[in-house]
């Protein structure tokens, strides 16, 4: 492996001035998870790494009428906090399935996002939940939707000399639920095929067919008795990753939901858009065609599990797999 | 029944604390002082002329003590077919194939002065489809290779595995059903914890010291010593040490040109040199698994029974020859000999390509052609409208038996492990509902009593003891985490009527342990436990002896029970071990308890029909799952996994299990998840995050049933268990998701994309 320097700035301050004047040379490291693999790879050959591990208050969860997640706070941290679990659900599983525990106790969100994989677990997640993201210079603080967030394949917004301070979460609608799956070919240390995430807010809390949800009736029927209800979907967003150079939200599919009654028929076509507006590719990872077809029948699924959601809060156990 | 102390025992591994604390040392741990570091450079290009390589940067590189190619290194040639060489000269035929290679310092600049070898190539043409490389004008991988009556260059090697018992061509005409598939089985590799390596030394006599994980030390030990006098070094000693070995699997039992690079390093430095893979290397650079191509067919009678089994593969040998070319002659195990089957024949062809070239791994060829073979028996016993397990009891294999092969049948217990899994699955009740959860089975045979692929299928043991009653125990065999060690001390233990903990067993020098075949063939505990044994009862022979006279008691009256010599007729009558000992030792003209035994077992080599009684007796096994299919997503689950095997006797139930467990494991990962990805040549999933080896989280709950048929030719009656534990997961599971969805899935692995194609095309 190609040596480095090792800085620990005690300060977003000195961190940012250390960036600036190292340039090019320089890369910023959380957890290393990914950046040491590069380096160990030559992917990245950077002669001083600036650490953000020693500067206070980057790793913390707080709340104050929004979520506030440092980006040095690990997936460990978010998999463990009982407030993401209950209200922010889509990222709670998500770092659940990221890698295994050793991995989730070291390596960051920020660390995630920065990294830009399409595939990134925590992605759709933060996109469904609307998170807008903090961005500090030395010269300024500007706050870019997530949405913006991802240009390409490890490529983001940051510009030279920026780092993330702060991801910011609104408190969800009432009645709001979210799910992620990711289909994998193993249950652990696995990239996803496919990630999908969905949220939910409905305009009732009340379903009486709640206690069919638990069952193993096929969705369709569910869903058939859930119309007699007039169950509308006030909002919706869907997300998608592996399904296009960058983690996408699947807007038309979202537009056809929103506002609308909820019905089998109309989640299948929900599902069928977002499968046509996805451009997934082949990869020795998943066939396109097959990463398309699970569009189809993870959209459906995870909106159901919003639902579920919704109308059985307490039961936040996410079964490993959908059957 | 007689009554054990130590052998039937649930006793840990005698090296578990060491491991699971990190104390153990293994190669990538081992440190000697002036140690260099030795890095080589691979093939950019799957096949390609050398045009010229230039060193003379590296060199100058501080730090650098040696670079090597092949223009300046001895003739060495290796491998089964002798068709590899440690750097390649004027040729690549493979992306690992080694160019160059370097000692340094350290393993930084090692790897630095690798990117300062400048090496021009003219790119050929490649081949990466064993079909393809079969045909006319196929690029030919090695020119001078030559085949067939008119000894024309071809990449067909010269081995006509054939196989031929009864007449198949009547038996078809006389089946009343007839199935004709064809199955393919691609790369898989070993995933072992360690990663390969080791550490060559010289002394200044120019005698040979390598630090080694091999799974065959006296075998490596005569290839050094050919290598030896290919370096003007006739006459010049070689010694393998073994570290602890992080998994074998069959990965070990060949030597590999980064062991003679590091050789060569050696010697040209005077200094010792290490070679370690990466993972990416070990990827890459080992030997997998062989891919074949299986055309299969098998007639029954109308009442189901067995006619004929007739089948043709062709095997990607990839670019050299290693004893992957050699899998054949195991295939023709379960072809002949997996269920009762009068007519039988096998014809495989292995062909050069420009991939990987394979190796021995677990199961050696078996999970390949019972993948086919257990596979076509569902589709078989359907066209034959009889239920799968009726169909495999009618043709069950039985003790006395002898098999188109001339294979004994000694000890079988097939059929009781059939029942169980039925039982155990409720087979009856569970299967043919087709409603997304199914049932399926699967059987294996395996060799169980060694196997004599080498002229002397033998090991040898000694024994000495102290004056406390510490018995050392010296074998031949190989520990490679599967728990020979602990195995062999039992039955020691058991023997000499000392305890378990009283045995300190030695398996790592050849300049101190007697020769042996290798770790192979799942005949260490068959072969070396009998060796041990033998060992043990000439030791204990002479402690009688001299307990005689002491205890004044006739020898033959005499027994050793929890260390402690007494007299069968009078127990009151005794003496402890270690005084016996002590008297023996200090009397004048004393003498010291030592034994030694070669044991070979009385089994044949396969004649040139390829037919011989391989083995001293055969293992059995039936695997049976529940699967559960994700008829959207095309996922399988495995809900149940019971395994039950006829392993003769269990020496250690808790260890035997570990083997099962583990091969089973392995087996779901070639069933559902695993395979090396190669693109013209070029694995594309070098690393475990693309290569999907299963984890912890998505191993099932297995349930294995013990079967003990007591082998009379066994060491306390045991047979082989090695290997069986992952022979027929494959068709078990592709047996299960037919039953579950109605969808057949013919090659490995078994992906959420193949079923849910199969599906599909099923719907239409």
């Amino acid at each position: 492996m190609k040596k480095f320097d090792y800085l620990k700035p005690k300060s977003i301050e000195e961190a940012l001035t250390l960036l600036d004047q190292y340039g090019e040379k320089a890369k910023l490291i959380a957890g290393g998870t990914d950046v040491i693999v590069m380096v160990k790879q030559k992917t990245m050959a950077p002669e001083v790494l600036i650490s953000l591990q020693a500067i206070p208050g980057l790793n913390e969860i707080n709340y104050n009428g929004f979520l506030s997640i440092g980006p040095m706070v690990t997936h460990r941290m978010i998999e463990k906090s009982e407030l993401i679990k209950k209200d922010y659900s889509a990222l709670a599983d998500a770092v659940s399935w990221l890698g295994s525990i050793q991995i989730r106790n070291v390596a960051t969100i920020g660390g995630n996002i920065c990294t830009a994989a399409p595939s990134a677990d925590t992605a759709t997640p933060l996109l469904v939940l609307g998170t807008q993201v903090k961005i500090k210079s030395l010269k300024e603080e500007r706050v870019v939707p997530i949405e913006e967030f991802f240009k390409g394949p490890g490529e983001t917004v940051l510009k030279k000399g920026e780092l993330i301070k702060e991801l910011m979460i609104p408190k969800p609608l009432p009645n709001t639920g979210s799910a992620y799956y990711k289909l994998q070919r193993r249950l652990a240390l696995d990239l996803p095929i496919l990630g999908v995430s969905a949220l939910l807010s409905l305009d009732k809390n009340k379903v009486t067919c709640a206690d069919m949800l638990c069952t193993t009736s096929p969705i369709s029927s569910i869903l058939h008795k859930m119309e007699e209800d007039d169950l509308v979907c006030k909002e919706v967003r869907i997300a998608l990753g592996v399904a296009a150079p960058t983690p996408m939200r699947a807007v038309k599919a979202e537009t056809l939901l929103r506002g609308k009654k909820l019905s089998d028929e109309l989640l299948e076509e929900v599902a069928e858009t977002a499968a046509k507006e996805a451009q997934p590719r082949d990869s020795i990872r998943g066939e396109a065609w097959y990463r398309r077809d699970m569009i189809k029948v993870l959209v459906k699924r995870m909106a159901m599990k919003s639902i579920e959601r919704v109308i059985q809060p307490e039961e936040t156990v996410f079964p490993e797999r959908l059957w | 029944m007689e009554e054990f102390i130590n052998v039937g025992k649930r006793i840990p591994k005698m090296d578990a604390e060491e491991k699971v604390t990190g104390k153990a040392i293994y190669i990538h741990d081992l440190k000697i002082p002036g140690m260099l570091h030795g890095k080589i450079l691979y093939s950019p290009h799957p096949h390609a002329k050398i045009k010229s390589i230039d060193t003379s940067k590296a060199e100058k590189l501080p730090g650098v003590k040696a670079v090597l190619t092949g223009y300046n290194i001895p003739p060495i040639k290796f491998g089964f077919y002798k068709d590899n060489t440690p750097l390649k000269a004027n040729k690549v035929c493979s992306l690992r194939d080694e160019v160059a290679a370097v000692a340094a310092t350290d393993l930084d600049i090692a790897e630095e002065a690798l990117d300062l070898i400048k090496v021009e190539y003219e790119i050929l043409p490649g081949v990466f489809d064993p079909e393809e490389a079969m045909k006319e004008g196929a690029p030919l991988i090695h020119e001078e290779h030559v085949g067939g009556k008119e000894k024309k260059p071809t990449n067909v090697l010269n081995l006509p595995w054939r196989l031929i018992a009864g007449d198949v061509e009547e038996a078809r005409k006389n089946s009343a059903f007839v199935a004709e598939d064809r199955f393919k089985v691609t790369w898989v590799t070993h995933c072992c914890m360690g990663t390969s390596g080791c550490v060559a030394q010289f002394d200044l006599k120019n005698n040979l010291t390598v630090y080694s994980i091999t799974q065959i030390p006296s075998l490596e030990q005569r290839d050094f010593t050919e290598a030896l006098a290919a370096m003007g070094l006739k006459g010049k000693k070689a010694r393998v040490i073994k570290t602890m070995i992080g998994g074998g699997f069959g990965s070990k039992l060949d030597t590999y040109a980064f062991e003679y690079i590091a050789i060569l390093l050696a010697f040209k430095t005077r200094k010792p040199v290490k070679i370690v893979f990466s993972r990416e290397e070990e990827f890459f650079a080992t030997s997998p698994r062989q891919p074949a191509i299986i055309d299969i067919a098998q007639g029954c009678t109308k009442e189901g029974i067995l006619t004929f089994r007739d089948i043709r593969m062709i095997l990607d040998n990839g670019a050299y020859t290693s004893w992957g070319a050699t899998t054949p002659s195991v295939m023709m195990m379960p072809i002949s000999s997996l269920y009762k089957v009068p007519n039988v024949r096998y014809i495989a062809k292995c062909v050069y390509t420009n991939n990987t070239y394979s190796q021995a791994m677990r199961g050696y060829g078996n999970p390949q052609a019972t993948f086919a073979i257990d596979s076509q028996m569902d589709i078989l016993a359907e066209m034959a409208g009889i239920d799968p397990l009726d169909f495999r009891l009618r043709n069950a294999n039985t003790p006395g038996e002898v098999t188109p092969q001339n294979f004994k049948i000694v000890s079988c217990g097939l059929r009781e492990c059939i029942d169980a899994v039925a039982q155990k699955l409720d087979w009856r009740q569970s299967r043919g509902k087709r409603d997304g959860r199914g049932v399926g089975m699967a059987s294996l045979i395996h060799v169980g009593g060694g196997a004599r692929v080498y002229k002397s299928d033998g090991c040898g043991t000694i024994i000495k003891i102290d004056d406390f009653g510490t018995v050392n125990v010296f074998t031949g065999a190989t520990d490679m985490g599967q728990g020979s060690d602990t195995v062999i001390a039992q039955i020691v233990a058991e023997e000499l009527g000392v305890r378990v903990e009283d045995v300190v067993v030695t398996h790592t020098d050849t300049d101190i342990c007697p020769w042996d075949v290798g770790a192979h063939a799942s005949r260490t505990t068959f072969v070396a436990g009998n060796s041990a044994r033998g060992a043990a009862k000439k030791v204990k022979e002479q402690l009688l002896e001299i307990a005689a006279k002491s205890i004044s008691e006739s020898p033959e009256n005499l027994d050793i029970r929890d260390r402690t010599i007494y007299s069968k007729k009078d127990p009151e009558k005794k003496s402890p071990l270690g005084k016996v000992l002590r008297a023996a030792h200090y009397a004048a003209g004393g003498s010291m308890v030592m034994g030694e035994y070669f044991y070979d077992p009385n089994n044949e080599n396969l004649d040139r029909e390829f037919k011989g009684n391989l083995s001293v007796t055969y293992a059995y096994g039936t695997h049976g799952v529940e699967v559960e299919v994700d008829k959207e997503t095309g996922q399988v689950k495995i809900l149940r996994y019971v395994a039950a095997h006829d392993v003769g006797k269990a020496i250690n139930p808790m260890l035997l299990e570990g083997q099962v467990y583990g091969g089973a494991t392995q087996g779901i990962g070639y069933a559902l998840t695993e395979r090396l990805i190669l693109q013209n040549g070029k694995v594309m999933n070098p690393n475990f995050l693309d290569y999907k080896m299963l984890t912890a989280k998505d191993v099932p709950n297995f349930e294995t049933i013990v079967v003990e048929t007591n082998d009379e030719f066994g060491p306390f009656g045991a047979k082989g268990i090695g290997e069986p534990g992952l022979v027929p997961t494959a068709p078990a599971i592709a047996n299960a998701i037919y039953d579950a969805v109605g969808v057949r899935i013919k090659d490995l692995p078994i992906t959420p994309e193949k079923v849910l194609g199969a599906l599909k095309e099923k719907a239409k």
